[in-house]
């Protein structure tokens, strides 16, 4: 599969500070791409970047094998992009505005009216056609904000965050979008700091943090750089130091923690745990609430990349 | 492109009430609220009859020459009349003086002597007439005396008193004393304040550019990065929207001259083709100062539009709004600040074609105003033209 | 005391604004100051005029020449100047002597004067002056055949012979500029205190902080009380500032009884501002409206009550209209301490009245403004 876009040791300063760093990316043709981080990390900076909104100081950017400039335009009909911020006009309907910027794309008047009904449909806003951006919820506001940025059915798309402060329904239905998209032939750049999104959706993951790739690969990929296997969580009342001890002595025990009544056990490896730490725990007569097991999350990986929880405001 | 452009700018500034208000409804209320105020201002310049009052004793009815000359000052036959007199005595005088009832009371005795409350134009006028009488009166007796004395000389005794003084009162009345009056006729000056008044307009029109390139910089406003992303060139969209910036303006321009000239009943004269130029070139003046709000100042919207308010109520306030001599004071002292100031090349611009019948003043604003535009443009020219940024 | 802090932070941004309207009556009050002399006797009122004299040997036209100098006030200017200056009534009447006009007139001819008139009071004033003069010249001059003569005569017979008492006795003039500086200062006031109140108000009222506040374990009532102070205590100072500026520009009559007047009706007019500024922040909430009806207000009231043109001036009509705004009594007070002689109380009645007036407006406004919050919390 060919790339899409290749993003060749961006470094991009600001104000002495190093927004992002020494960066290298390649996105491939019908991939959706996530890119993960808490806030601050250089996401939208990086997308900012590639769309050649920003200066940079060092690296090359080619999309679609041609060098990115403010007046690639040419390259620029072909993308798509949803900021984060609602970008909007007050003053136009639903309708007018996905016409105006459709309208930037694509001249022909027939093709995109079929077009905007597309994008209306996409989003599921089509009976709000005739309302002002003010009379909108917030996420039929963020619905009209993505149908804005790919009425023009691009064939590469940034998605910046879309979900943020969106209710369930209307994150089920972009995240539905997106995938439409995808199947339609376009390729995504999708951005985020829910984990969730990211693992339902994307082929593959970057996770980013203070300018960095930390880690890329697919969502599997990266749970064995978790280090872990299994993560089992107990409710428990109070517990012993020497129990936890005993705990400790299984030979595929990576680490105990006890935190406020919850007792976390992570295990590198090994079949029967649960059943094991069941027994050792009825042996000693603790007495618990709750117990379940999981395998390693995304956050788990970024907490082993980084010792932190990528968490908002990190 | 073009097209849609204009189209959609002109869509999105109709919608916005603010910015309709400041462009097309502030300037017709302003209108009215000169109307109203300044209506009688011209008026109350000419000579009003003066209310007088006259003490009536011996000493006044004895004294023909006063007598008949206020009289005759008084007559409402009279074209030239100027007083309203009052004949009463020194009781009431006063107290009509203390409540300003009359300018001042003449009290006759030997010489004539004049009480006035303040001492203002009225009542200078008031001792101005006192004192032709006196001094016809004087005119009379001299001349008198010198035809006399002269028919003496000339050994000519019997001498017809009666036809010497009537003779001499003959010359007096006779003597029509003509000045060759070269004033310029428009001599209105509340056309100040329209003038002002459509100085403002054209400014405040900067507010539609200024809101419509704020929505088209990437790093002011949000639909500007979705704008800076797409495959238009940024020269062609800026041009067109500020085309349609530009149209409201003057149809704002077009509303305030329809509303003055045929509800308010300004005249502006003869030249209009001429002022509607002047006030073209105002309104792009205007547009372009916009521009260079938008794209100098990193604030927020509304503090942008409070600092083009301010420019140009200030600008406005120095070329004579709110108090018409300010622009003389300050084209006096301080002429540097008016050859600076937008709202003053257009209100002098529009004066000097009210005023003067030569073009060299009005001229010298016209081109002032496009220095002043490109000035801006200038200024503005690398916030228009930067495509990326260090930070948005 | 958070509450206070935040006010005053919030005010501190529109700074611009209030140094704006401070500004606009700064440069009004200092040029207002430096207009004419001060006059307690009768000089009477001089026209300003311009002579341009081209007979310059001629005796008797130095002689005209002289006499309009003496009862006018004479301004020189250059040539290109006049037309300015008579359009802006710097001067009322412009005299244009012709080369040899002593000699024509010797000749028992009669030479032209040019002259260029603004057709207001003070032009008719000065055109009463000059054709007065010419009357008598030439009158004398059928008879009298010596130059020299002919100069005494005129000179003998225009001699002021009449003798005028003037009963007011205060400093016209003084007394005139504190009054024009204060009605002026009703459209800084009124300006400066609306503006920000309503959009400081509107930032606390703003839906979510307002939520937020709601909220908080602040009594409600406590705070908009303490909102109510902050704001009383912002009119307080922009008050104090323009009494100082008031000081600084006008000097040692603020410092007088009458001075103490103009504090006091300024104050009244500052505080009814304040509840109008309550009402509207009540009734407006979007910032750009706000600077909208701010301007409206301020200018039309300035307007229509005799702020920018003395109140005499104004048609009666729209004096009527005028009465339904309190910066009407505020500025006929002002006009009337221009006139009152001695401040006693019964001179002071009227001025105590409008002061009344201007309290019950506030009292208006106030009510209205409750009556809206109850409705308001009623319906929301």
């Amino acid at each position: 599969m060919k790339n899409i876009v290749e993003v060749k040791e961006l470094t991009k300063e600001y104000k002495g500070i190093k927004a992002v760093d020494n960066l290298s990316l390649e996105v491939k043709e019908g991939e959706i791409l996530g890119l993960l981080g808490p806030n601050g990390s250089g996401k939208t900076t990086t997308i900012n970047c590639i769309l050649s909104l920003l200066n940079y100081q060092k690296g090359s950017i080619k999309i679609f094998d041609k060098e990115m400039n403010p007046d690639s335009y040419d390259v620029k009909r072909e993308i798509g992009v949803i900021f984060q911020e609602v970008a909007v006009f007050e003053e136009l309907t639903v309708y007018d505005n996905i016409d105006y910027f459709c309208g930037l794309y694509i001249k022909e008047k027939e093709t995109r009216k079929k077009y905007i009904e597309e994008a209306l449909k996409l989003v599921e806003i089509e009976k709000y056609k005739k309302f002002y951006p003010k009379e909108l919820s917030g996420g039929l506001l963020r619905r009209l904000n993505i149908a804005c940025g790919i009425a023009h059915k691009p064939k590469l798309i940034f998605l910046d965050e879309p979900t943020v402060a969106v209710d369930p329904q209307s994150r089920n239905n972009i995240l539905e979008g997106i995938e439409k998209l995808r199947k339609e032939g376009a390729t995504i750049i999708y951005t985020t700091h829910y984990m969730e999104e990211v693992e339902i959706l994307c082929d593959r993951i970057i996770i980013l943090d203070k300018g960095k790739i930390l880690a890329q690969g697919t969502s599997d990929d990266l749970k064995v750089l978790a280090n872990i296997d299994e993560k089992i969580t107990v409710e428990t009342e109070e517990i012993e130091e020497k129990i936890i001890d005993k705990i400790k002595s299984n030979k595929n025990i990576d680490e105990v923690i006890l935190n406020k009544g919850t007792l976390i056990v992570t295990y590198k490896k090994g079949q029967n745990n649960l059943g094991e730490l069941i027994d050792c725990l009825k042996e000693n007569k603790v007495k618990y609430t709750k117990i379940y097991s999981e395998k390693p999350t995304l956050n788990d990986v970024f907490l082993n990349l980084t010792g932190k929880e990528l968490r908002d405001n990190v | 492109m073009f097209k849609h452009e204009l189209k959609y700018s002109l869509k999105v500034l109709l919608k916005n009430k603010i910015l309709l208000f400041w462009t097309l409804a502030f300037p017709l209320i302003i209108g009215i609220f000169f109307n109203m105020a300044f209506s009688d201002v011209e008026k109350n310049e000419k000579l009003d009859i003066i209310d007088i009052a006259i003490i009536e004793n011996k000493s006044w009815s004895e004294d023909i020459i006063f007598k008949n000359a206020f009289e005759s000052l008084s007559d409402d036959k009279n074209k030239e009349r100027m007083f309203n007199i009052t004949y009463t005595d020194k009781k009431n005088v006063e107290k009509l003086l203390e409540e300003e009832k009359i300018t001042g009371y003449i009290e006759k005795d030997k010489n004539v002597n004049l009480v006035v409350k303040h001492s203002d134009i009225n009542e200078t006028i008031l001792k101005y007439v006192i004192e032709e009488i006196n001094s016809n009166k004087e005119i009379i007796e001299t001349l008198s005396k010198k035809e006399i004395e002269e028919n003496y000389k000339n050994g000519v005794y019997t001498i017809d008193y009666q036809k010497i003084y009537q003779e001499v009162i003959n010359l007096i009345n006779k003597e029509e004393v003509e000045l060759n009056d070269i004033s310029k006729n428009n001599l209105s000056y509340t056309m100040i304040e329209y003038y002002t008044l459509i100085a403002m307009t054209a400014l405040y029109g900067g507010i539609l550019s200024m809101f419509m390139i704020n929505k088209h910089l990437a790093n002011m406003d949000s639909v500007g990065k979705r704008i800076a992303i797409s495959p238009i060139k940024k020269g062609k969209m800026l041009l067109a929207t500020l085309l349609a910036s530009y149209l409201i303006q003057l149809f704002g321009l077009l509303l305030l001259f329809l509303f003055t000239i045929f509800i308010l009943k300004v005249e502006y004269g003869t030249n209009i083709i001429l002022i509607i130029l002047l006030a073209i070139i105002g309104s792009f003046a205007g547009l372009c100062l916009g521009i260079a709000v938008a794209t100098l100042s990193k604030s927020g919207e509304n503090t942008k539009t409070g600092i083009l308010l301010a420019i140009t109520m200030f600008g406005c306030f120095l070329s004579g709004m709110m108090g018409i001599t300010m622009k003389y004071i300050i084209d006096s002292n301080i002429p540097l600040l008016n050859k600076i100031n937008p709202a003053s090349m257009i209100t002098d611009g529009l004066y000097s074609l009210y005023y003067f019948d030569t073009y060299n003043r009005f001229i010298f604003d016209i081109v002032s105003l496009i220095i002043f535009s490109l000035v801006m443009i200038l200024l503005s020219i690398r916030g228009l033209r930067r495509t990326k940024y260090d930070s948005i | 005391m958070t509450v206070f802090k935040t006010f005053w932070k919030v005010v501190k941004k529109y700074k611009g604004t209030v140094l704006l309207y401070t500004i606009i009556l700064l440069v009004f009050g200092i040029i207002n100051m430096q207009t004419k002399e001060s006059n307690i006797n009768f000089v009477g009122t001089k026209p300003d005029i311009l002579i341009i004299n081209e007979d310059k040997e001629g005796k008797l036209s130095k002689n005209l020449e002289n006499y309009l100098r003496k009862n006018c006030n004479c301004i020189e200017l250059k040539q290109e100047e006049i037309d300015d200056a008579l359009f802006y009534r710097k001067i009322n009447y412009m005299i244009h002597i012709k080369k040899n006009y002593s000699k024509e007139i010797m000749e028992n001819k009669n030479p032209e004067i040019d002259v260029k008139s603004t057709r207001d009071y003070n032009a008719s004033l000065a055109e009463l002056m000059l054709k007065r003069y010419v009357k008598v010249q030439n009158v004398y001059k059928t008879k009298i055949k010596n130059e020299e003569d002919l100069i005494q005569q005129i000179n003998k017979n225009l001699k002021e012979n009449t003798t005028v008492q003037i009963s007011s006795k205060i400093d016209n003039k003084q007394v005139e500029n504190a009054s024009y500086y204060f009605s002026f200062a009703s459209y800084s006031i009124m300006a400066v205190v609306i503006f920000v109140i309503c959009l400081v108000l509107s930032s606390f009222k703003e839906k979510n902080v307002n939520k937020r506040t709601l909220t908080s374990s602040m009594n409600y009532k406590k705070y908009n009380r303490y909102l109510l102070i902050a704001s009383l205590l912002y009119a307080l100072v922009v008050w104090i500032i323009y009494m100082i500026l008031g000081i600084i520009i006008l000097k040692d009559i603020m410092l007088t009884p009458r001075g103490g007047i103009y504090a006091l009706n300024s104050f009244c007019f500052t505080f009814t501002s304040l509840t109008l500024a309550l009402l509207i922040s009540n009734l407006v909430k979007d910032k750009n409206a706000v600077n909208g009806i701010v301007n409206i207000i301020a200018l039309g009231s300035s307007f229509l009550c005799g702020a920018f043109v003395p109140q005499e001036f104004l048609p009666d009509n729209v004096l009527k209209i005028a009465h339904m705004l309190p910066t009407y009594f505020y500025i006929s007070s002002n006009e009337l301490l221009k006139k009152i002689e001695v401040i006693n109380l019964k001179e002071l009645q009227s001025i105590f009245q409008n002061c009344l007036i201007m309290f019950l407006f506030a009292i208006f406004f106030i009510i209205v403004n409750n009556r809206i919050s109850k409705y308001k919390r009623k319906v929301g």
